[in-house]
């Protein structure tokens, strides 16, 4: 069955489908727990994950205490003034379960860098979480999200693994 | 592991070339007709040789050619590892005028590169081997393939790998309907329409009994009042499978009959990664296995059966549905396409096309061309 609503469980919000790509990957991650997190479908840019957040899953994560968001976006190099367009519609009551993700410019020249599959990065960044390594997190274009990652591996490291 | 599968002149196939290198799971999309499922038939062609048909008739008709060329053979090649060695099999048929079946022109077994058997019609010869030395060469009747008549001489024989990797490759397109609860043998060879999953299941657990294991786990995944399963006895000759569901202070046995298609289907998805773990690697070829489940379901059920296969085996799948889509990416999704029925079927990688926003839309939109 999917996700169970009622229990601890984690939503996944990709921009695109690069990111969509990304975090299918994060899924084959043997230690993740397939039935606890589910992909959604790709917003189509960052503007409409916020548009999304703002008008569908707020109301979700208010309905459903167990609820826990991912918004995986593209900072398209504009780092901390996205984060803060974001930021300021997280509502107090559901903030801090909701997180936002992403590469500093986009999945492609992380891909390029890497000379792996977007499917193999989230993979391997699963299995980094599981371990507690930083090594694939620490890459120019992900180590920025490590406060981020920090957050999210305290509220759903139990959930997801 | 299927390294490449390469069809020839059968069904919608001309210089059809699908290479897989380590690809433990990968899907095919694309319009109706364009040639997913003929890709399922040249496997069971091949499935069939492993299985012990050996006759040519029995595998392929002179339908089969492609817009009826039967002036140039069809083609057969695969390549495979299997415990680090390339295996090489190639199958060539041809039908001579006034012919009304097929006969064998070529075929040919290489293990990394050496020859285990050469044939060119009805002349076969086998290498020599440490204990044979000299070709032994024989004769056959070349309506019948030589590879199901070859006599092996033990289980490291690569005939007998190559043989039983061939005859455990499972292509099904089940049909729940048919699914019945009574099994009357036990078996490792799963049919096309899954009719034996019973069979199947108890051929599974008689020879593998650890299996229960990886099948009870995934299937109180997705039933969770489900208390186990069970065969109970229906004579000398046969049994039907009981699957027992538990409420608090409630109890329920049903016969499999009696569970909905999607239910059986967990059955079936749950008995694929029991049996890869067990005796694989075993390479499956699902057509739509999203057939039958609820929205909810089918993400979870495509990534459970991708992740089954990660270790080892293979698993390629075909669908239409876009939440089994969004369960690939682009290294591992292929888009097959075909102009017209008068044309062959060709394929690219999504990766290898020029990326759109929106997989799913581009093909609603008929957007990717190859």
């Amino acid at each position: 069955m999917s996700v169970n609503v009622y229990q601890p469980h984690v939503l996944v919000l990709p921009e695109d489908d690069a990111n969509r790509q990304i975090a299918n990957g994060f899924l084959f991650d043997a230690s993740v727990k397939l039935r606890n997190i589910q992909v959604l479908v790709a917003s189509g840019g960052w503007e409409k994950v916020r548009h999304s957040f703002i008008n569908e899953h707020v109301e979700g994560l208010r309905k459903y205490p167990h609820r826990h968001l991912v918004l995986l976006i593209d900072f398209d190099g504009q780092g901390d003034a996205r984060r803060e367009h974001f930021l300021q519609h997280f509502p107090d009551d559901v903030v801090d379960r909701v997180f936002l993700l992403g590469t500093s410019s986009e999945p492609e020249p992380l891909r390029k860098s890497c000379g792996n599959s977007l499917e193999a990065i989230g993979k391997k960044l699963a299995a980094e979480c599981y371990r507690d390594e930083t090594v694939l997190w620490a890459h120019v274009l992900l180590a920025h999200n490590i406060p981020e990652r920090q957050r999210l591996n305290a509220k759903v490291k139990s959930i997801l693994f | 592991m299927l390294q490449r599968l390469y069809i020839h002149n059968f069904k919608s196939f001309q210089n059809f070339e699908l290479k897989t290198e380590g690809m433990h799971s990968s899907l095919l999309v694309g319009k109706n007709g364009v040639g997913k499922s003929s890709i399922a038939k040249a496997l069971q062609v091949l499935q069939g040789i492993g299985r012990g048909v050996n006759r040519v008739g029995q595998l392929v008709s002179p339908r089969h050619f492609f817009m009826a060329q039967t002036g140039s053979p069809m083609r057969f090649e695969l390549e495979v590892l299997l415990q680090g060695k390339l295996y090489r099999y190639s199958l060539a048929l041809e039908l001579p005028e006034k012919f009304k079946e097929l006969r064998v022109l070529e075929e040919r077994l290489e293990l990394d590169g050496q020859p285990v058997f050469v044939r060119e019609q009805a002349q076969v010869s086998l290498r020599k081997t440490r204990e044979i030395t000299g070709d032994a060469l024989f004769m056959m009747d070349w309506h019948l393939i030589a590879l199901p008549l070859i006599q092996v001489q033990s289980e490291i024989d690569p005939v007998h790998i190559f043989k039983t990797w061939l005859g455990q490759i499972v292509v099904i397109a089940p049909m729940p309907q048919l699914m019945t609860g009574e099994s009357a043998e036990e078996s490792l060879w799963p049919i096309s329409n899954a009719s034996n999953a019973v069979d199947w299941l108890a051929g599974l657990l008689g020879q593998y009994p650890a299996a229960y294991t990886v099948i009870d786990t995934y299937l109180k995944e997705v039933m969770p009042d489900l208390r186990d399963f069970k065969y109970e006895s229906l004579g000398k000759e046969s049994k039907r499978l009981v699957v027992q569901f538990q409420g608090e202070n409630q109890f329920l046995p049903l016969y499999f009959d009696e569970l909905s298609d999607g239910e059986k289907c967990f059955f079936l998805c749950a008995i694929i990664a029991a049996a890869n773990r067990a005796y694989g690697p075993i390479f499956c070829f699902w057509d739509e296995p999203d057939n039958y489940l609820s929205l909810a379901e089918v993400g979870h059920f495509i990534l459970y059966l991708r992740r089954a296969f990660e270790v080892q085996g293979q698993i390629m799948m075909t669908t239409h549905n876009e939440e089994a889509i969004r369960k690939f990416s682009n290294e591992n999704t292929w888009l097959l396409g075909r102009k017209s029925h008068l044309e062959p079927t060709q394929l690219r990688l999504l990766g290898d096309l020029p990326s759109g926003s929106d997989v799913v839309q581009s093909l609603m939109l008929g957007e990717l061309e190859l």
